[in-house]
């Protein structure tokens, strides 16, 4: 990965979070989706803990394999969602870099990510037998409307009850502010990072925001995120301004779509090095900044706000704007393609990605690859195949220019 | 008894053409599941439940990983092949993520027009009304553009009459075979069942009525192999029905999405319309794929089995089928807990082999004998 600085503040603020989580006696612990509205959470001091992000984490450590099979022994499918397996493996084992994550006193899930965090969630409500809060944001397959954004505000009111419950206090609206101002300035930290891949070399790779992800993912609305993505930020422009690439002698640019493929992060980071192929852009990391694209004005009803930005997730959205989306990237991040990862364990990222493919190579006159993986589980992944696809892929990029 | 089930089975394009026609409505292909088939007739169309088909994808396979269920494939191919030609318009619901990006699929790749009834799954009551109620609206507006016809009071009455009737009689059917285990072979029960999706719902009831009418007076065998429990998504591939019927195996009560949990669905209340179908979504067999903690999937399965006298459970998996996969383990668990003894089965709509599964539920089947 590009070296960063600010690289070792990160891990001194994930390092703090997950020491607070595992010994905390006085905060409750809700386990939440990374789509999830977790400045609700925030504005009652709950430590909201993240089974995706732990997931990952366990898979860029190379230890989701041993993991999943203790969740498949206890009878998982291979067919789920191999994060969800690597989590019920952690829990199973009390195992992966922090070992286990502390057990939660409720749930909190969100459909906008995908429909399967329903059913993960369930098995783990069962498991502790803790109240699960689902914030069901349907998908939209033809823009947003105003019954989808009452409908989101209406669960976000309930929500609020449900935290006042829990807590045994009246929901605190004022910290609730004060934590969407946070999170909305994280969120525009963040955008503008991911944005700085726009300068010719990129100053940041996508590999690197993947890794840069999890302070966005696990603590926004909080200042500790400002602050670290105000310092990245800065970084990262120094580096824009003087040239610095993160990728030496840039050749191709590329769009990289769902998912990273946390276990082979670095093989990856060295196969696209050696290629002189920077993945500039990616819609997964994009869809932390959504909080920061609505003005004031646009929005001054806060609720309202987070529900758009929260239904506003690019795989809760239909084909359509898809395509819009990623043809727009194309062109702003001067991409010469793109990568898919039809991602076994991500059906809403991957069901009909091929179609897009096709549609937006058509529509943007540039080659496209998609690659058969998975997030998590490298067992289902060949170096072999994988690798010849994407030379294949870079050729063609190279006879397009 | 049962040729005319099994003749509708064996020719489903020509069984489809021709109820259009004596119909006189144009078809709509409904999706899995729950899509209520009475908008749809009281919209002027004809519904034709499509939950897959044995065809090995080809065509679709352009289009949908191998990860995605056979269902899913399946309905493609049919489309793409052609087989679906007489198909004007498809009706989705929100039931699961494969689901939901196939609708988006097929409005990119299919010249037909899609209306989907996205199912709100909050527990915030008042919300869930709300967005249902703007919900039906836009599928209103939708089969009224597929069919051609407007969803009235009268419309909606009259379907809700016909297909509140088609359950009644299937449920009749479902009691007997619980009462008389063993006279209705599994094979010839599912085939009953499944001819109804492409038939009106008129000339079904009047044949099921037919059927009931023979039965009523009919004694099951003498008790022979274990009565079981079935629970999957969908109650193919049929042929596997023969293997049970081979091994003596009664099954007496299931948990299909396509079976029990849409049979027992009481006649849908029309008169507020949001409410009816409401109460038709969640009640009152629980679904994998739609949350509803307030009937919760455990108990119920336990009960239905208890009061089903079932000897098992068998878990029919439809391979790739992520809801139910996940509820799986820890359902087995419970069951094994309440001395309930259950097993799987892995399933995909094509196959052809059945060899394996055949071994495994002889196992299965003498274990629960032993």
């Amino acid at each position: 990965m590009t070296e960063f600085q600010t690289f070792s503040k990160m891990k001194e603020l994930m390092t703090a979070y997950y020491f607070e989580a595992k010994t905390t006696k006085e905060k409750p612990i809700a386990w939440i989706t990374s789509g999830a509205p977790v400045e609700f959470l925030f504005a009652m001091d709950i430590i909201p803990i993240y089974p995706e992000n732990y997931a990952a984490m366990c898979a860029a450590n190379h230890q989701s394999v041993e993991l999943m099979e203790a969740a498949e022994a206890q009878g998982f499918s291979q067919d789920i969602c191999a994060y969800a397996r690597t989590d019920f493996g952690a829990d199973i084992l009390q195992g992966g870099p922090v070992g286990g994550l502390p057990a939660p006193h409720f749930l909190l899930c969100s459909t906008n990510i995908c429909k399967t965090v329903i059913k993960w969630y369930e098995v783990i409500a069962r498991k502790y037998d803790v109240p699960l809060f689902i914030v069901d944001t349907p998908f939209v397959h033809d823009g947003l409307t105003d019954d989808l954004l009452e409908y989101t505000v209406a669960q976000f009111k309930d929500l609020e009850q449900f935290l006042a419950r829990i807590t045994g206090r009246p929901f605190d609206h004022e910290h609730l502010a004060e934590v969407l101002r946070l999170s909305q300035e994280a969120a525009a930290y963040w955008k503008k990072i991911l944005f700085l891949a726009r300068t010719v070399p990129t100053p940041i790779n996508s590999l690197d925001s993947f890794i840069h992800l999890g302070p966005i993912v696990t603590l926004r609305g909080t200042q500790g995120c400002v602050d670290y993505y105000q310092a990245l930020y800065e970084e990262v422009a120094g580096r824009a301004a003087d040239k610095i690439p993160s990728v030496p002698g840039e050749r191709y640019r590329v769009l990289w779509d769902n998912l990273p493929v946390w276990f082979k992060m670095r093989r990856l980071e060295n196969f696209f090095q050696e290629r002189k192929c920077a993945l500039v852009v990616t819609t997964y990391a994009n869809s932390w900044g959504g909080l920061s694209n609505y003005e004031d004005e646009e929005m001054a009803d806060p609720y309202r706000l987070l529900a758009a930005s929260y239904l506003n997730v690019y795989i809760n959205y239909g084909f359509e704007e898809r395509i819009r989306y990623l043809s727009g990237l194309m062109d702003e991040f001067s991409l010469t393609g793109f990568i898919m990862h039809s991602n076994r364990s991500c059906k809403p990222y991957s069901v009909g990605m091929y179609r897009l493919q096709e549609e937006l190579s058509q529509r943007t006159g540039r080659p496209g690859v998609v690659i058969e993986a998975d997030q998590n589980d490298p067992r289902v992944y060949s170096d072999a195949q994988i690798e010849a696809r994407l030379d294949a892929f870079i050729e063609s990029m190279e006879a397009a220019s | 008894m049962y040729d005319p089930f099994h003749e509708v089975l064996s020719d489903v394009r020509g069984t489809i053409l021709k109820q259009a026609r004596a119909l006189d409505r144009p078809v709509i292909g409904v999706m899995p599941a729950y899509f209520p088939l009475e908008l749809v007739y009281a919209s002027g169309g004809f519904p034709v439940q499509l939950w897959g088909n044995r065809l090995a994808p080809s065509r679709a396979d352009a289009y949908l990983q191998s990860y995605c269920c056979s269902v899913a494939r399946s309905a493609m191919e049919l489309e793409l092949a052609g087989g679906a030609d007489m198909v004007r318009g498809y009706a989705f619901t929100s039931l699961c993520d494969t689901l939901v990006n196939l609708r988006e699929v097929y409005r990119r790749v299919v010249d037909k027009p899609t209306v989907e009834l996205s199912i709100p799954v909050t527990q915030t009551a008042e919300a869930r009304r709300n967005y249902l109620s703007s919900g039906l609206d836009k599928v209103n507006r939708g089969l009224q553009e597929m069919a051609g016809g407007r969803m009235t009071p009268e419309s909606l009455a009259e379907a809700s009459e016909l297909y509140g009737r088609v359950r009644a009689l299937q449920r009749r059917l479902y009691a007997l075979r619980l009462e008389r285990a063993g006279l209705v072979s599994n094979l010839d029960f599912y085939a009953v069942l499944k001819a109804g999706s492409f038939l009106g719902p008129e000339y079904y009831a009047k044949l099921l009525s037919d059927l009931l009418e023979k039965l009523d007076s009919m004694d099951p065998p003498e008790d022979s192999g274990p009565r079981l429990l079935l629970s999957g998504l969908v109650y193919d591939p049929l042929e596997l029905h023969r293997i049970l019927d081979r091994l003596g195996v009664r099954v007496v009560q299931d948990d299909f999405a396509n079976g029990w949990r849409t049979v027992s669905k009481e006649t849908l209340a029309v008169e507020n319309l949001v409410e009816g179908v409401a109460r038709y979504l969640f009640g009152p067999a629980p679904c994998c794929c739609l949350y509803n903690p307030e009937n919760d999937r455990h108990d119920y399965l336990v009960d239905h089995a208890r009061k089903a006298g079932a000897d098992g459970v068998l878990f029919w998996y439809l391979k790739f089928c992520e809801p139910d996969a996940f509820d799986r383990p820890q359902l087995m668990k419970r069951l094994t807990d309440e001395g309930i003894p259950s097993s799987v089965v892995e399933l995909e709509l094509s196959m052809q082999n059945f060899d394996a599964i055949g071994t495994r539920l002889s196992a299965f089947c003498e274990m629960l004998e032993g």
